[in-house]
């Protein structure tokens, strides 16, 4: 029973990043319609720039690369998404694009070895479960996004125009808002959010250059766990997804501990009522 | 030769004319030879991504794990069991088609997003699965001495062969798109709903479509086991169905020939880049160069009227847009 409740503690703390990763992937969706499935990317591209740097100026300097990148992708998506022309697989396939680069980029110069960092020595003791300080900080950092968001979405022009662009784009355009400038924002802001996710994931439990789409699959497996729509939700499919790790590294065997949260994302895409084409309640 | 050029059958008709013309200035060169087979048969893995998202709108991440089956399958048979390469086909064409068709039926009320998604995991599952696969598959190690096929055992007649094949599944592409399976996969695509009052039971036939994709898929793991007579778990990953699906967009994914020409432009430009660890970073760019210049494609765009200026414009839209005759004038 102690075993049962330290998996789903550690897997709850583990899927605290996770949960953030999904925060832009639902923000994105919501307000564009598309996916940016280079996530993933900008979050190894701002560990291997923390893992390189180092310090305070390492973190900014990692978010700041991650921010840039999204910059790239949502200038890409707006070109790609010009009015009259909108086409989010096209969008998507440009992401593709992208994340494959970057995942290049990070090979060639930073190489093929693991990046991680672990900057305390001492651990906390909860209950007989031996937790590292930087959990704290996790959850405090995913925490405060995560009021700061909804507090944004919920209070600020800012977030009323975004939701606005969202419902209905050509009202909120009709109304004076740039929803084509909302739109680059929120690719900007799921850059800086994915960038926050790939130094806490650094000093965690560390990444390399082949985690990109990795990291993707937990971020949107997490966001369309309840549904798509809300970064709340995704919050909470990100840790969902952490304990289903957890539980299938502590009782099930080599390849079935990592292939069982994957196939749990796919049999909650296959069966779940959620992430249906709207108009018609799926594709019929 | 009217009728030819407007046949249906004439991108078979041209890509045999083409590797016709082209075989006699590479005949005497075994390294031109093997790169030809590798386009032809990455060419097949390529046209599967164009059905699926060209013609049925699914963004599959795992044309290449439908061929890792096929060749998996081929090499265990051919290898394990010391049966014929034949039966090897069989089981390469059909076991993607048996995984892939109840998959599709799940998936294929999804979202395009959610969908493409769901080809990956897909893709991410099956490289476990070989890899965790023991002596079955191979594990780590793969699968060593997988035999040449005797009917083509020489890099000339695998050259034939696996062009050959390029040609027949363009053959069937093409009468497929044509017949009213194929409009109805198409009126799927571009609007369930209208699909579904027309009678059509869109998430089966979707279904069935990616599966035969997934056939196509599957042919070309089973050319590629006999001709690298080599299978490991790192030979068909992920990163090749991107890269498939990269040949597809780049050269035309709605297109018959596109994803042929785009198999062979990221196939032959790979002979020429520098380190591997580059590559991502050149397809990437080229991926969304092309997104951005020509969003359908080398094929797909109509470059006669990208080119033309404004009143090039309007003159090709007024030369494309019917005369009215007089009483529809009065209609």
């Amino acid at each position: 029973m102690f075993e049962l409740g330290e998996f789903l503690i550690r897997g709850a703390l583990l899927g605290v990043t996770y949960g953030l990763l999904a925060f832009p992937v639902s923000l994105l969706f919501v307000t564009t319609g598309s996916v940016d499935v280079a996530l993933g990317a900008y979050a190894v591209l701002a560990a291997a720039v923390m893992y390189m740097t180092g310090g305070t100026a390492g973190a900014l300097f990692g978010v700041g690369a991650a921010v840039l990148a999204s910059a790239v992708v949502g200038l890409i998506s707006m070109r790609l998404n010009r009015p009259g022309a909108v086409d989010h697989v096209i969008a998507v396939l440009g992401t593709f694009g992208l994340a494959t680069f970057l995942e290049s980029f990070i090979l060639t110069l930073f190489g093929t070895n693991p990046m991680v960092r672990q900057p305390f020595s001492t651990f906390w003791d909860v209950a007989g479960i031996r937790i590292s300080p930087q959990v704290g900080i996790n959850i405090t950092v995913c925490v405060a996004i995560l009021v700061t968001l909804l507090a944004v979405l919920q209070r600020t022009p800012f977030g009323r125009a975004m939701r606005a662009s969202a419902a209905n784009p050509l009202g909120a355009t009709l109304s004076g808002i740039h929803v084509r400038l909302i739109w680059f924002s929120t690719y900007v802001l799921g850059g800086l959010l994915a960038g926050v996710a790939g130094v806490l994931i650094l000093f965690t439990t560390g990444t390399d250059y082949s985690a990109a789409f990795t990291l993707t699959i937990w971020g949107f497996g997490s966001a369309i766990m309840f549904g798509l729509g809300s970064p709340l939700r995704g919050f909470a499919g990100g840790l969902v997804i952490g304990i289903v790790q957890a539980l299938s590294s502590g009782y099930l065997p080599g390849a079935w501990a990592t292939a069982m949260p994957l196939i749990f994302i796919f049999v909650v895409l296959s069966i779940g009522r959620t992430n249906l084409i709207a108009s018609t309640g799926g594709r019929v | 030769m009217r009728n030819l050029m407007s046949s249906r059958y004439l991108p078979p008709l041209g890509t045999a004319a083409i590797i016709l013309i082209i075989t006699p200035f590479i005949l005497n060169s075994p390294f031109w030879l093997d790169n030809s087979v590798m386009v032809a048969i990455f060419a097949l893995m390529a046209l599967s991504a164009g059905m699926a998202y060209g013609q049925a709108g699914i963004l599959s991440i795992a044309p290449a794990a439908f061929a890792s089956i096929g060749a998996f399958a081929t090499g265990i048979v051919t290898t394990r069991y010391g049966l014929s390469p034949l039966i090897g086909l069989v089981l390469a064409l059909l076991l993607p088609m048996v995984l892939a068709y109840p998959m599709a039926r799940a998936i294929s009320r999804l979202s395009p997003m959610p969908l493409s998604i769901a080809t990956l995991l897909l893709s991410l599952v099956l490289e476990l699965a070989i890899r965790e696969g023991g002596g079955f598959t191979g594990g780590y190690i793969g699968l060593s001495g997988i035999p040449t096929l005797w009917f083509a055992p020489t890099i000339h007649a695998m050259h034939v062969l696996s062009w050959l094949s390029v040609v027949a599944v363009l053959v069937l592409y093409v009468n497929v798109t044509d017949s009213a399976l194929g409009r109805a996969v198409k009126t799927a695509r571009h609007d369930p709903l209208r699909a579904t009052a027309d009678g059509v039971n869109v998430p089966a036939i979707l279904a069935s479509y990616f599966s035969l994709s997934a056939a196509v898929a599957g042919l070309a793991g089973w050319l590629y086991a006999h001709q690298l007579t080599y299978m490991g778990p790192d030979s068909l990953t992920m990163h090749v169905s991107i890269k498939v699906l990269l040949m597809a967009v780049i050269g035309g994914a709605s297109t018959f020939l596109g994803p042929i020409v785009g198999a062979a432009f990221l196939t032959l430009i790979t002979l020429y880049l520098p380190a591997a660890e580059t590559q991502g970073m050149i397809f990437g760019a080229v991926l969304i160069l092309v997104l951005l210049v020509a969003p359908n494609g080398l094929l797909g765009t109509n470059w006669k009227r990208m080119f033309a200026g404004g009143a090039g414009r309007a003159r090709t839209r007024a030369a494309s847009e019917p005369v009215p005759k007089p009483h529809e004038e009065l209609a």
